[in-house]
């Protein structure tokens, strides 16, 4: 049983004027439903009910004066009739009510917790032990999330900033060189990359001449990578023609613009513009399947790796933030890492960071491919010859300039339906160029 | 040595000061006979006389204006607003006088005044009497604003706030004046405003409270730490105006992450300062943008909305645990 005192409602007044019940015994009310209205020399008030309950007892009557401290009304709230007091020694808990601590006291207004709980001594020395923390770096946000998202703990690099500070560089610098010890862990046999010897590989029999050619260390590297994506990422492909009269026409005109510059334009910076494009409406291409910690990881950067055949094998330089590049300087920068990789010139960092590969192996005369994504990417487009072709045209058999395109992608985070929506894009930009000069 | 609430705390240290220094007056609206609406002065006119210890009629502006004259001449008045949401009729006289006193008079006069009030919410009390407007006193130049959170401290505070030679809004949490005791030495001692409390070292992160939420602080904290492997750093602010940065940087260079947790609305409130101040002193060293758990940016709600707008452990808990995922 609750029994509802009336309390001060401000000011310090001691006495009111009950106006008007606002329930009758029996009534159910509700915490914070207005009990009764109650005017005082300075306000009229309404006054809630501090509990669910019934309206068991109404102790005044309407036009009465009651006083603050009073008993007015006793609602059945499911608790048993036992004082505050016992109930609060008996749980040990902190009691709510209206302070009435002897006869003294008059009420304040709302409800005050009154508590019995002890808090420690204060000591001005708390706190004041020391904890060895670790050492931490000096590094922007932005810096902390580049060696986040590299894996790279911040703290153990020394940065060449003022004061120490760590500088993206340095975390570049770091990675780099995690990579390369991670590899002589790899070639040591004992990460990751153990799963190449979990396959029982069955022995090679030989029925004739053969020669023996030792495997190049990049030959090597490149077989990992192969094993590694077609091991880990289940693929799956889209394929389709692009009719692509319009851009070769266009190719034409802007090919003497380029070459009074000096720079050889092929349809791939074309292909890179119109990739960057839809990457940005399908961002699901541009990301990465983190296992791990159950995240697909979305790239808001667009770094393009570009296979390139070279004498020793295949490399993939990357052409970074293709998004924010023109035509011509894309075509400029890709054709300085082509011919770098095909000198071995280019450096590692032109090979890494890549969100999503190209390879052309119309390049070489292949028509039809089925490429291999780039681990940890999500997709690869392949690129076939450009040939002529009869097609249908508004019902009329034309002659017409078509690239067959295949789309690999990885099926764990990218579905069939997104997989040729965005090969719809591509298409869209490159069947009509001029978009990729407006957008 | 004494086991008394904050309540108990309030009228121990305006006793023992008051029989100390005979130039401190303590008055306010029921301040006298009834010893204040939370009966912080209880007995006191009874001990000290009505000379000492009386009764004004209801009008803050007439207490605090008549504070300033008693300040410049000699005396030490401590007076109550009996709850911070109707002190506005006084903030004229406490941005235009008691703020400006010693400026306007190039130290000459000097303005030894404390001006307490009940604030915040929590107690499930009608309008205008669960506000923190603690950001309108700190953001005039001119006053200390403190704020205790235990009985050791209110006795402390208010020892070194009466000692001031410049004036003190003292805010005093009413959810928490009888919610718990504590021993409070029979001694003088005085502890410093301006300077923060570290209540408890940690490695994670830094949470800076004051009031009522440092005890939701700490339950929060005991919350995390047994049950998440949390290594939270409490910093008890005690001191609104002038906040003491020292404490604050040294403890988020070492954690990286920062977490203020007030009552008042989020708006313009007292954390964006300290975001602010930690982003001036501490920018480097963070993993987490520095963050607020606060009240909500509107009117506080009557008694059957008010847990909506009250911060409490759950939502401090989520938020840290979230800070340190960062």
């Amino acid at each position: 049983m609750y029994k509802f005192k009336f309390a001060d409602i401000g000011e310090g007044i001691h006495e009111g004027k009950l106006l008007k019940w606002m329930f009758d015994v029996g009534d159910e009310v509700k915490d914070g439903d207005t009990l009764f209205l109650v005017e005082t020399d300075k306000v009229n008030a309404e006054i809630p009910s501090p509990v669910d309950g019934v309206i068991k007892k109404l102790l005044a009557e309407e036009g009465d004066t009651i006083h603050v401290g009073d008993v007015v009304v006793e609602i059945d709230d499911g608790e048993e009739s036992e004082s505050l007091e016992e109930k609060s020694e008996k749980k040990g808990e902190t009691r709510k009510e209206t302070i009435d601590e002897g006869k003294d006291m008059a009420g304040v207004v709302g409800e005050l917790e009154v508590g019995e709980d002890v808090l420690e001594s204060s000591d001005e020395n708390e706190g004041k032990e020391e904890i060895t923390s670790k050492k931490k770096s000096l590094a922007t946000p932005v810096a902390r999330k580049l060696a986040k998202d590299l894996g790279i703990d911040i703290n153990s690099i020394s940065g060449s900033g003022a004061n120490g500070r760590v500088m993206k560089e340095d975390i570049y610098k770091a990675s780099e060189m995690k990579e390369k010890s991670d590899q002589k862990d790899d070639s040591k046999g004992n990460n990751k990359k153990s799963y190449i010897k979990d396959i029982d590989i069955p022995k090679i029999k030989i029925d004739g001449e053969v020669e023996r050619v030792k495997v190049s260390k990049m030959r090597k590297t490149i077989a990992e990578n192969m094993v590694l994506s077609k091991s880990v990422i289940p693929h799956a492909s889209s394929m389709d023609d692009f009719d692509v009269s319009e851009l070769v026409e266009f190719r034409k005109e802007q090919k003497e613009i380029a070459d009074k510059q000096g720079i050889k334009l092929t349809y791939m910076p074309f292909i890179i513009k119109a990739i960057t494009l839809a990457l940005k409406e399908y961002p699901i291409l541009n990301s990465s399947y983190d296992m791990e910690n159950e995240e697909i990881i979305l790239k808001k950067y667009y770094n393009i790796g570009i296979a390139v055949d070279t004498p020793e094998g295949l490399m993939v330089p990357v052409v970074k933030n293709a998004d924010r590049k023109g035509i011509l300087e894309i075509s400029k920068e890709m054709n300085d890492l082509i011919e770098k990789s095909q000198n071995r010139t280019i450096g590692l960092e032109n090979l890494r960071g890549g969100t999503f590969s190209i390879t052309n192996y119309g390049a070489v005369g292949s028509t039809y491919g089925v490429p291999v994504i780039k681990y940890p990417e999500a997709a690869i487009l392949g690129i076939g010859r450009i040939t002529k072709k009869p097609v249908v045209k508004d019902g009329e058999i034309v002659i017409r300039d078509i690239v067959p395109i295949s789309l690999s992608i990885d099926h764990r985070i990218i579905d069939g339906a997104d997989a040729g929506r965005f090969l719809n894009k591509v298409k869209e930009y490159l069947q009509d160029p001029m978009l990729l000069l407006l957008s | 040595m004494p086991l008394l609430n904050n309540i108990g705390a309030l009228t121990y240290a305006l006793e023992q000061e008051m029989e100390k220094d005979k130039s401190v007056v303590v008055y306010g609206e029921d301040a006298g006979l009834e010893g204040g609406v939370f009966r912080a002065t209880k007995g006191l006119q009874e001990k000290f006389g009505e000379k000492r210890v009386f009764d004004t009629p209801l009008a803050e502006a007439g207490i605090v204006g008549s504070a300033v004259g008693m300040a410049i001449n000699g005396l030490k008045p401590v007076v109550e607003i009996q709850f911070s949401g109707f002190m506005l009729p006084a903030y004229n006289q406490i941005v235009a006088h008691v703020a400006r006193m010693r400026n306007r008079s190039r130290s000459r006069y000097k303005l030894p005044m404390v001006i307490r009030m009940p604030y915040g919410g929590g107690v499930r009390s009608p309008e205008h009497h669960s506000e923190s407007p603690e950001t309108l006193f700190a953001h005039i130049p001119g006053l200390k604003v403190v704020i205790p959170s235990t009985p050791y401290d209110t006795k402390g505070l208010l020892l070194s706030a009466i000692r001031e030679e410049d004036p003190v809004i003292f805010m005093e949490p009413k959810r928490i004046y009888r919610a718990f005791k504590q021993e409070v030495p029979e001694e003088d001692y005085t502890i410093p405003i301006g300077k923060a409390k570290v209540v408890k070292k940690g490695e994670d992160i830094t949470v800076v409270a004051w009031g009522a939420l440092v005890r939701e602080a700490s339950k929060a904290i005991k919350t995390l730490e047994e049950k998440e492997g949390i290594s939270v750093e409490l910093i008890d602010l005690r001191t609104i105006s002038p906040i003491d940065k020292e404490t604050i940087i040294e403890s988020v260079k070492k954690t990286g992450r920062f977490l203020v947790v007030h009552e008042a609305v989020k708006s313009f409130g007292p954390g964006a300062e300290l975001i602010s101040i930690v982003n001036e002193g501490a920018f480097l060293y963070l993993e987490a943008p520095p963050s607020r758990v606060t009240g909500l940016d509107v009117t506080v709600p009557l008694p059957k909305s008010e847990h909506f707008f009250m911060v409490d452990e759950r939502r401090i808990m989520d938020k840290i645990k979230e800070l340190v995922k960062y």
